[in-house]
């Protein structure tokens, strides 16, 4: 586990940068429910978590423009390309996914489970 | 040389003259047209468009009788389909395929159900194996649709056919889609058919206008490019989940890597059209064929061959002669550039699987002139 500050420190809807391990990981919270993932984009390795944090874009029909704002969905600042931020699979394609860190809030404190696999 | 069943995708009839159209036009529109005194008739065809410096035509497809190539039934019949084992030919109009070019939509809808008409009384009655396109008036997309199904209980008439572009938007944009709600709705594909260049606003060039015949039909894929491109990203294939397209004499060699690029672009600019669910891609390899002519000709026979194989196009490949124009591609030459395993879907297969015939049934000879009753 790493803790990486208290609760009350992270600003709604927006991603903190901090190193866990050896690794940079953006930390969001959303709603009050927490979000890791590696700040390292798979497709080129830009900084992901510095990209616009968003609810999901959908559109039940051609020209409709809606939002599910339970799903925090990263944007890389670099390509655009989109991931689910609770599974950090990409939008498009199940199979590719940016790596997720399980959060832990514990006593006010906000707490990494590095090294433990996510589904 | 492959010497099984042929479908041909795109077989240009045509009417030799004016006079042979206007029979099917109603009173009031022959007045306008024909009641002009010594000035003539108001021209039936868009009058613009590149010269070829060749002509436009094969020179042994013009008829011995007199008239325009496409425009003889017996001639065609001989040099196309008795000469190979065809057993079904769709037809896509001459120079009557330009009609949304025509600046009076009235008029270019009035053009539309009499080119259809015309179509069934001359050809459909002559050979079994003939199917027709439909002609719509694309500037009134409801008039257009309505044309569509008038001819819904028709099974000869097959597809939608659009060429010219009368409102500067691809052809994804939603004024277009009363014409694809009836063509899913009448079970019958859109066919988008290449070289609008010339003929209509806008230009179907990208960039620019360009101004020889040369250019214009080397940049022929352009215009089929934007209008895939607008279906899929409009949403077209979500909106209707059953209608087909099928692109017509733009070739083939550059799908792959529009797709590629299509499906990359979809990664970054998803959020600009959420209404997809699939890969652009995955919209393409469900829903659009594309006919074979003209094969681009690579250097090296395997380059393009590799190119089609990379996105498992010798699936979606309909075979199209293009008869009687001057770059029409031979079902010998065809054999010869493409991999005999490839020939039998290439050649027959995919067209059934495109227009939703049983391929053992057309394959026997007895069945093909009732089935295409």
């Amino acid at each position: 586990m790493v803790d990486v500050g208290p609760v009350a420190d992270f600003e709604e809807r927006h991603f903190r940068i901090v190193m866990a391990g050896d690794h940079e990981v953006g930390v969001l919270r959303w709603q009050d429910r927490f979000f890791a993932v590696h700040n390292r984009c798979p497709h080129q390795k830009g900084p992901l978590c510095l990209g616009v944090v968003s609810g999901r874009l959908h559109g039940s029909a051609p020209g409709s423009m809606e939002v599910d704002d339970e799903t925090p969905v990263i944007a890389c600042p670099w390509h655009g390309w989109e991931f689910d931020l609770e599974r950090g699979r990409a939008l498009w394609e199940e199979g590719y996914a940016v790596k997720v860190v399980p959060v832990q809030i514990k006593e006010g404190r906000v707490l990494l489970e590095i090294g433990k696999r996510t589904a | 040389m492959y010497s099984g069943p042929v479908i041909d995708c795109d077989v240009h009839h045509a009417r030799s003259s004016d006079a042979e159209l206007i029979p099917y036009l109603s009173r009031g529109w022959r007045e306008y047209v024909t009641d002009r005194g010594r000035a003539g008739s108001v021209p039936l065809t868009v009058q613009d468009g590149f010269p070829n410096p060749h002509g436009f035509m094969r020179a042994d497809t013009y008829p011995d009788g007199g008239g325009e190539p496409g425009s003889d039934y017996l001639t065609m019949q001989a040099q196309l389909l008795d000469a190979r084992d065809v057993r079904r030919a769709i037809l896509t109009f001459g120079d009557d395929s330009h009609l949304a070019g025509h600046h009076n939509p009235y008029f270019a809808t009035e053009l539309a159900r009499a080119c259809n008409d015309w179509s069934i009384d001359r050809w459909l009655t002559q050979d079994a194996r003939l199917l027709s396109s439909i002609m719509v008036g694309s500037q009134l997309p409801d008039l257009a649709a309505a044309e569509v199904r008038r001819h819904a209980a028709n099974p000869r008439m097959v597809q939608v056919m659009l060429v010219d572009n009368p409102f500067n938007y691809g052809f994804g944009h939603p004024v277009f889609h009363p014409i694809y709600a009836a063509a899913e709705e009448t079970g019958k594909p859109v066919a988008i058919h290449g070289g609008a260049g010339g003929w209509a606003n806008p230009p179907s060039t990208g960039g620019g206008s360009v101004n020889t015949y040369f250019e214009t039909h080397v940049l022929w894929p352009q215009a089929i490019q934007t209008h895939l491109v607008s279906f899929i990203a409009h949403g077209v294939f979500e909106k209707y989940p059953t209608l087909k397209v099928v692109l017509i004499e733009g070739g083939s060699a550059w799908i792959p890597s529009l797709l590629w690029r299509f499906d990359t672009e979809y990664k970054g600019l998803r959020r600009e059209v959420p209404w997809l669910k699939r890969l652009p891609s995955e919209y393409f390899a469900e829903h659009v064929w594309a006919s074979s002519q003209p094969l681009e000709i690579s250097p090296k026979r395997e380059h393009v061959i590799d190119l089609i194989r990379s996105m498992q196009l010798e699936d979606k490949l309909v075979y199209s002669s293009d008869y009687p124009h001057w770059d029409a591609d031979e079902i010998e030459y065809l054999s010869t550039r493409l991999p005999a395993e490839w020939h039998s879907r290439l050649f027959f297969e995919n067209a059934c699987r495109l227009y939703g015939w049983k391929a053992d049934e057309l394959k026997k000879p007895a069945a093909v002139v009732q089935s295409a009753k």
